[in-house]
């Protein structure tokens, strides 16, 4: 499994991922020895990068939650697979999206669970009109940061195929299947296929035609369509009532957030690490799930984006883990009604879960930066919206920190917060850890810096 | 009036006051049904869920409070209130005049003006994309490997609203324009090498013998004009204006100042079209912003027929039909062409494989060592007989109905096998009787069945609700949280027994059985289909009964009775849930509580004897929801004529070409 980079070489398109490329990519590279930031140019300082990872339907919270706290705790059944990391990674108890909750609205906690997560809001309960929930903390990172990297942001899942049906209760399948929302009406769109996620990283390298002279003259001709369909957009929009303009201004900023990347693209030389191709096609999820992780590894590694969002599986997704020994689907058996076989099932999906993370963990430990590893330059949230699946509690939430924050965080504890402590009260802590600080955002009342 | 208002046009004369606003006393129509059947438990004291309809005593009361009337009006109609176990049951004549009423004038209807709704502005989506490059260059281009999924809404990937653009799918959009140019355009210009689409376009401008990459830029820009405002006019659906035109030309002329060649020139410009709002997004957008409502140009309506029958983007044919101001003149027989057209397999792949979910049977996963008869060919071959079987009823333009009454379907050998009907061999579809059979209609189909199962077994909640959902419309709230569970149950509720007889107990928790009354029976009549679509006799060791009653006395011993049951009883239901589904999908946004005069006039139609699949397809096509707009300024959404008539002058028809039903 760990070598999956594999020699499948694609032939890279040209168009505006070929126009885009790396800024200082060999400086984040291991194998040079003094490592000089593409954003600060100061020596010895490696950007700090987050990312959510984000598991359906709850956890069998008894073979999750350590007995104890602080640094001396067992790690309970779900979590063994993490053993080898158990002073990477702590564990986050007492944490809430209280915004989840039906607050009238009715059933629908697996849509509520995903839109609340890294947003803190109550998602507006529609079938399709007027989505709306919240900016989620990556995207608010992704503001702030984005603009040192190729990619500001980078939205991946492992759903594919096709989104049909009513989804939960009454409400949009956008709110299952997106994670991150730029806007409180725009989700991001994750990518679900590793192959188009490589290609979008590097498509430049094996695209050819690497001369500063064929760069620029890509970037020009693709600015000239930038200038054109911007155009388009502004006439367009200048004859729209205000309420029908979202859709143009969706564009408009897409059209300046590709903008921005041309002109990167026009200074930098890209560089692909040494022995890392596009993947090969993937066969079963649980290859799809580590490729996803390698991709997500290698963004980071090549400081391709500093921030990311990882849906494994969507929230109230009923898919099947015959592999890990059930075969019923995962919602279907989420309402387990106590029933101990049903939880034993569901501890099973669990851990499945829990071994991709360490195989995600691992990897990112096999990067050396400086001293340390790049795992000690991230924050990596992982966890669900839901607590126990049968109870569609929105509190009691399991969470995972791992990395230490570029030595902002100490890891390998079970923190136990107060009852209920809003999730962004975290995510405000590791805002201000990547250099976004903010003061408040979705339910927010304060910061966690207990993780420090 | 040749479109007719059945219903509401009863009701107007029953219901409304004069026209315009309501004197302030006012109350609602329906209040003596209100009160005959509901204040029992909401009014004269009772309060019942803190539901209390008499403290609502005006009209005006009412309007201050939408919310808890669209919750009183969708669990009048689909049955969810007054609770089966209630003493007083309102006919059904009686509750379809309640919700109507109740609609009109929650929501200040007014039949004769009616709100078009919000324009909406609908970004292609993976199919309409893939098939709008198909149709427009000629050129294979699969978005599934490259676009992110459509977000869906109400149940179908079509919705403006959920159709966002989030920058990483405009960055696609810019790739994918130049993957399609270099597949559309070689750089040779050889028009011989050039997809149908293409060649056609070049040699109408250039002639057979191609350009000349050397002639003078001055004659080379007539001819990039000409091509560039042909192929825009086409992309985009309508006829460029002559500022597009200007800043077209200049992309073209860019990338000749930067030594280009000619084609190269015309495929700058054409990526410029293909990556501008005016592709990308379907939806009129008027020159200048316009009050008050009005049928949309011959050119949106172009569109809106073609992406809502056809997946893709208007032909020559609707275009230069639009062109000439003559698209409504011949609305029907456009019609009737476009359905006869191989290009309407689209309609029933994404409008009935999304309404009924068939697309979705890959998301089915039946456990593989419970079901070794299932696999890709089982699954694939159970969908396509689903979309022939739906198929035929379009291009046949059969009632609608027998979606679940039909005696017949389509097999192939290896499908026939496994449904266990003799007599069909060879890998080739064809039309089987279900005569002498246990199965009619879609509830029997193979991709249903399994698609409503849960991995391991049937689910006779699943399937219920997808009845009620889909195709009836009256889909039950969802549980409350922590109900017992089927499969187990804690030391104290142990459920035990057969699946059926689990259930049943279930059932009779007085909480439940309001919701399950009408949804379990269906599920049990069809219990004799395995998790995949097999007959089966037994469901493990004991016996199936596929015998069931609903609340209001009607039984039925099995699947087949089952489904003529529900086709003579629920008819109205199936009818207009069928109508808001397609509806929804034909205009891109949810039904909303002003289209239901609309939504009303088509299924009325629709539940006659004599009405056909064009009756459904028609009947919308000649609504106002799709064939009006409102104005840009928010002042009013209401027009000041009467629109019914404005319809009607517009869809001007000629001869005896109207559907079954709607001449009067």
């Amino acid at each position: 499994m760990s070598a999956k980079w594999q020699i499948h070489r694609r032939t890279f398109l040209r168009g505006v991922g070929a126009a885009l490329a790396l800024p200082a990519l060999d400086a984040m590279l291991p194998s040079l020895g003094s490592v000089v930031s593409a954003a600060t140019s100061s020596p010895q300082k490696f950007p700090k990068r987050m990312a959510f990872v984000y598991v359906p339907n709850g956890v069998t919270m008894k073979d999750w939650m350590p007995a104890a706290t602080g640094t001396d705790f067992e790690l309970p059944r779900i979590l063994q697979p993490l053993a080898a990391h158990k002073n990477d990674f702590s564990i986050l108890s007492g944490f809430a999206q209280t915004q989840g909750f039906a607050h009238g609205d009715g059933a629908g906690d697996h849509a509520r669970a995903s839109a609340s997560f890294l947003t803190g809001t109550h998602a507006r309960k529609t079938s399709g009109s007027d989505i709306r929930a919240g900016v989620s903390v990556d995207q608010i990172a992704a503001e702030r940061v984005g603009d040192q990297t190729v990619l500001p942001s980078l939205e991946l899942s492992c759903d594919s195929g096709p989104r049909l049906g009513s989804c939960d209760s009454g409400y949009s399948c956008a709110y299952q299947f997106n994670l991150s929302w730029r806007s409180e009406t725009m989700p991001m769109m994750p990518e679900v296929d590793p192959q188009q996620v490589f290609e979008r990283l590097f498509g430049d390298v094996a695209g050819g035609a690497n001369s500063q002279r064929a760069r620029s003259r890509r970037a020009m001709f693709q600015q000239s369509i930038l200038d054109f369909v911007s155009d388009d957009a502004r006439r367009l929009q200048s004859r729209l009532g205000t309420n029908d303009r979202r859709k143009l201004d969706e564009y408009l900023t897409a059209v300046r957030e590709i903008e921005k990347r041309v002109e990167l693209a026009q200074k930098s030389s890209p560089r692909l690490p040494a022995n890392v191709h596009s993947p090969e096609a993937h066969h079963g999820f649980e290859e799809h799930v580590r490729l996803m992780f390698d991709m997500l590894a290698l963004a980071f590694q090549t400081d391709s984006t500093r921030v990311s969002t990882f849906i494994i599986s969507h929230e109230g997704s009923n898919r099947p883990y015959p592999f890990a020994g059930v075969k019923e689907g995962h919602h279907e058996i989420s309402h387990h009604q106590n029933n101990p076989e049903a939880i034993e099932k569901i501890t099973k999906v669990n851990t499945f879960h829990a071994r991709q993370f360490a195989y995600f963990l691992d990897k990112l430990k096999s990067v050396k930066e400086g001293d340390g590893t790049l795992l000690d330059n991230c924050m990596i949230v992982y966890g669900s919206g839901i607590g126990d699946g049968n109870r569609h509690n929105h509190d009691d939430l399991p969470v995972l920190l791992a990395g230490r924050g570029g030595g902002t965080i100490t890891p390998g504890r079970h923190i136990n917060a107060p009852p209920r402590t809003p999730l962004n009260n975290l995510y405000l802590s590791m805002l201000d850890r990547i250099g976004a600080p903010t003061d408040r955002f979705g339910d927010s009342t304060g910061r966690f810096d207990s993780i420090a | 009036m040749r479109i007719p208002l059945l219903t509401f046009s009863l009701l107007l004369a029953a219901t409304l006051p004069a026209a315009g606003e309501p004197a302030p006393a006012a109350d609602l129509d329906a209040r003596p049904l209100l009160t005959r059947y509901c204040y029992e438990c909401h009014g004269d004291g009772a309060s019942s869920g803190d539901l209390q309809l008499d403290a609502f005593k005006t009209l005006a009361d009412v309007r201050k409070d939408k919310a808890t009337w669209a919750k009183v009006i969708r669990y009048a109609r689909t049955q969810t209130m007054p609770p089966p176990d209630a003493e007083r049951q309102p006919t059904q004549a009686e509750r379809e005049k309640m919700v109507g009423s109740l609609t009109l004038q929650v929501y200040d209807i007014d039949l004769k003006h009616p709100d078009p709704g919000p324009l909406v502005l609908r970004r292609l989506n993976q199919t309409e994309y893939r098939n709008t490059i198909r149709d427009l260059t000629g050129v294979t281009f699969d978005p599934t490997l490259d676009f992110p999924q459509d977000d869906t809404g109400y149940g179908f990937d079509n919705i403006g609203d959920v159709l966002t653009l989030p920058p990483m799918l405009l960055e696609k959009y810019l790739h994918a324009a130049d993957k399609i140019l270099d597949q559309a355009i070689p750089t040779d210009g050889s028009s011989n090498k050039m997809p149908e689409p293409m060649r056609k376009l070049f040699v109408r401008h250039l002639g057979p013998n191609g350009a000349s990459t050397t002639r003078p830029v001055a004659r080379d820009s007539d001819a990039a004009r000409l091509i560039l405002a042909d192929f825009a006019r086409h992309a985009w659906r309508r006829p460029p204006r002559v500022d597009e035109m200007d800043r077209l030309l200049r992309l073209y002329l860019f990338a000749r100042k930067n030594g280009e060649h000619f084609f190269d020139g015309i495929k700058h410009a054409f990526k410029g079209v293909l990556v501008s709002p005016s592709f990308l997004f379907r939806g009129e957008i008027y020159a200048e912003r316009v009050p008050g409502v009005r049928p949309v140009s011959e050119f949106e309506l172009a569109s809106r027929l073609s992406y809502f029958l056809w997946s893709t983007t208007p032909d020559d044919e609707l275009l230069d039909l639009a062109g000439h101001g003559a698209l409504r003149k011949n609305l029907d027989a456009q019609v009737k062409r476009m359905l006869a057209s191989p290009k309407s397999k689209a309609f029933v792949e994404n409008f009935a494989g999304q309404w009924l979910q068939f697309r979705n049977l890959d998301a089915a996963h039946p456990d593989p060592r419970m079901f070794e008869a299932y696999d890709d060919r089982v699954r694939d071959d159970m969908r396509r007989e689903t979309q022939l079987f739906v198929e035929s009823l379009v291009t046949d333009d059969r009632n609608p109905i027998e979606l679940l009454t039909a005696d017949y379907t389509f097999l192939n050998g290896r499908l026939a096998k496994y449904y266990g009907i003799p007599g069909v061999d060879g890998k080739d579809f064809r039309r089987v009787s279900l005569a002498g059979t246990n199965r009619r209609g879609i509830l029997t189909q193979g991709s249903i069945l399994t698609l409503t199962s849960n991995p391991t077994r049937t689910s006779p909640v699943k399937r219920g609700k997808w009845v009620l959902e889909s195709l009836l419309g009256t889909a039950p709230p969802p549980p409350p949280p922590e109900v017992p569970a089927l499969d187990g149950g804690d030391a104290k509720h142990q459920l035990t027994g057969t699946l059926r007889q689990r259930m049943e107990k279930h059932r009779a928790d007085p909480n439940c059985a309001s919701c399950h009354a009408p949804m379990d029976p269906i599920g049990f009549g069809l219990e004799n289909f395995d998790a995949i679509g097999r007959w089966r006799d037994k469901d493990g060791k004991d016996p199936i009964d596929p015998a069931a009653s609903f609340t209001d006395g009607s039984k039925f011993s099995g699947a087949v009775q089952l489904v003529d049951l529900l086709a003579k009883t629920r008819r109205n239901d199936f009818c207009r849930a069928l109508t808001e589904a397609a509806m929804t999908y034909a205009i891109g946004r949810g039904v909303e509580p002003f289209d239901q005069p609309a939504v009303d006039r088509v299924a009325a139609d629709l539940r006659k004897d004599d009405a056909k699949f064009t009756t459904l397809i028609l009947g919308i096509i000649r609504s106002a929801p799709f064939q009006l707009r409102r104005g840009d300024t928010t002042a009013s959404a209401r027009s000041t004529t009467d629109l019914h008539g404005m319809i009607e002058a517009a869809v001007a028809r000629t001869g005896d070409a109207s559907p079954g039903g709607t001449t009067r």
